[in-house]
């Protein structure tokens, strides 16, 4: 599988002093904004005792795991072990990194040794991100104005208006997410009623 | 292809009262179908191949699958006189029965997990306690563990330094003996019996006997079952979901000790059900 950059979220569901779970073909990961908005994407999990950091809590610069309030810093390494407070962790205690980074309001992420920058995604504004229980040829079928793979694009018409599109996909463990957006100064409200419109009728393609 | 080993262990299947008050539990033990109920006034558990060796204790039905390799465990304090034997109830988990087990015998997340009453921020060192495997009984035992506790049990009022002992006497059952809030001169007793239903998934029932004359039993249920279900938010969020048995793939420190111990206890007796024994 060639490595890419893979959609995991829209910036705006991701506030300051943050963590949420994310994907990138198949690895969980734990996706943080520090309290000053620097964005990481790590392993999601703790090598103390296998807990899901994406569960944890980020205080000023760091993100802690829930289970036993481990800290890492920001370079992954693991800086205070609230049961031993005098103790400096052995160097050898971190998380692995993934490359993290936000463009056009959209949370990108890719190996951390991934070269080049995701695809740019100008003249959009965000919307929403959606789940599916269907998969993307799927979305494809329910709606053929859509065109490309991973990053489908269409101008289609809502209510008096033709309106740009624009659908990121994530297959994810729980099944397909749409990171949506649409064009500037579109009605936010009539695009995000035609997405969850396109979601009925993708999952109906399946069922039928 | 399961162990003699494990088959040959007692295992909680279910409550006791519940069975002799005509409940037939149709159940699982460690992936096989099994059913426990009343025949003839006494209590039986039957599985694919027939019954099943079975024993009644701390409030719960107990059996094995194999051969038993030895009588169930004591819990001689379940006889002392005037201490409330307080059967909890059932938890379900989606994790592996020796995480529960593990989970039981750690201290180090009171703060974070049970935030304000078993542990608070600062308060969160783990001193230096004793870790021993017990050669005559085969069982692991902790001692001399400390910890400063918000609200120690339902009865306590204020923070306490607490004193904890902990005991792992057969693989899926652990007891705990911590500072009565009420007695200087006895422990209150908290067990919990794990059922295997497969290697990821298990029915956890704590036990408590306890020396509390006041509380409603309602309220004491309801506070152990509180402490439990904010583990289970842990429990069912670890990687893997089965023990790891291999050195390399999770960091234990010095307030480990108790896992450590019970981890090398399982590797050497072969009781690896429910466990991973090489990173996968």
């Amino acid at each position: 599988m060639t490595p890419r950059w893979i959609a995991t979220g829209l910036s705006q569901d991701l506030p300051k002093a943050v963590v949420m779970a994310g994907h990138w073909q198949g690895h969980d990961l734990a996706v943080w904004r520090s309290a000053t908005g620097r964005l990481q994407a790590w392993n999601d999990r703790c090598p103390h005792r296998g807990m899901r950091l994406s569960h944890g809590f980020v205080r000023g610069e760091t993100l802690a795991c829930i289970y036993h309030g481990w800290v890492y810093g920001a370079d992954g390494g693991c800086k205070h072990i609230p049961a031993h407070p005098a103790l400096t962790p052995p160097a050898t205690i971190t998380v692995a990194s993934f490359a993290c980074v936000e463009q056009d309001g959209v949370i990108w992420v890719a190996p951390a040794d991934m070269a080049g920058a995701p695809p740019v995604l100008s003249d959009l504004q965000p919307l929403r991100s959606i789940s599916l229980t269907c998969d993307v040829a799927a979305v494809l079928a329910a709606e053929p104005a859509l065109q490309g793979q991973d990053i489908l694009r269409a101008t289609v018409q809502i209510g008096e208006q033709g309106q740009q599109v624009c659908l990121v996909a994530q297959e994810g463990p729980a099944g397909l997410t749409l990171h949506a957006l649409c064009g500037v100064g579109a009605d936010k409200v009539a695009v995000s009623r035609w997405v969850e419109d396109l979601r009925r009728r993708a999952e109906m393609k399946v069922a039928a | 292809m399961i162990a003699q080993q494990v088959l040959n262990e007692w295992y909680p299947v279910a409550m006791a009262a519940q069975i002799r008050a005509g409940q037939r539990r149709v159940t699982q033990l460690l992936g096989q179908p099994i059913t426990v109920d009343l025949q003839k006034g006494a209590i039986v558990v039957t599985g694919q191949g027939g019954a099943l060796h079975v024993t009644e204790a701390f409030g719960h039905v107990w059996a094995c699958p194999g051969t038993p390799a030895h009588d169930l465990f004591p819990i001689p304090e379940a006889l002392e006189p005037g201490r409330r034997l307080v059967d909890v109830g059932v938890v379900r988990v989606k994790c592996s029965p020796l995480r529960a087990v593990e989970n039981f015998l750690d201290i180090a997340h009171f703060p974070f997990v049970h935030t304000d009453v078993l542990g608070a921020e600062p308060h969160t060192e783990v001193n230096r306690y004793e870790v021993q495997i017990r050669e005559d009984s085969d069982e692991v035992w902790a001692t001399k563990v400390t910890f400063y506790q918000p609200q120690a049990a339902k009865s306590a009022e204020g923070g306490i330094v607490t004193q904890y002992m902990y005991r792992v006497p057969a693989p899926t059952a652990a007891v705990l003996y911590k500072t009565c809030p009420n007695r200087t001169d006895a422990w209150d007793v908290i067990g919990i019996f794990v059922q295997p239903l497969t290697e990821e998934l298990c029915d956890v029932w704590p036990w408590m006997a306890l020396y509390d004359d006041v509380t409603p039993q309602a309220e004491l249920i309801a506070f152990q079952q509180m402490i439990f279900l904010q583990d289970r938010s842990i429990l069912e969020n670890q990687i893997p979901r089965l023990l790891p048995l291999d050195p390399g793939m999770e960091i234990p420190t010095q307030a480990d000790l108790t896992s450590i111990a019970y981890r090398r206890w399982l590797k050497k007796r072969g009781l690896t059900y429910g466990a991973q024994m090489v990173a996968a």
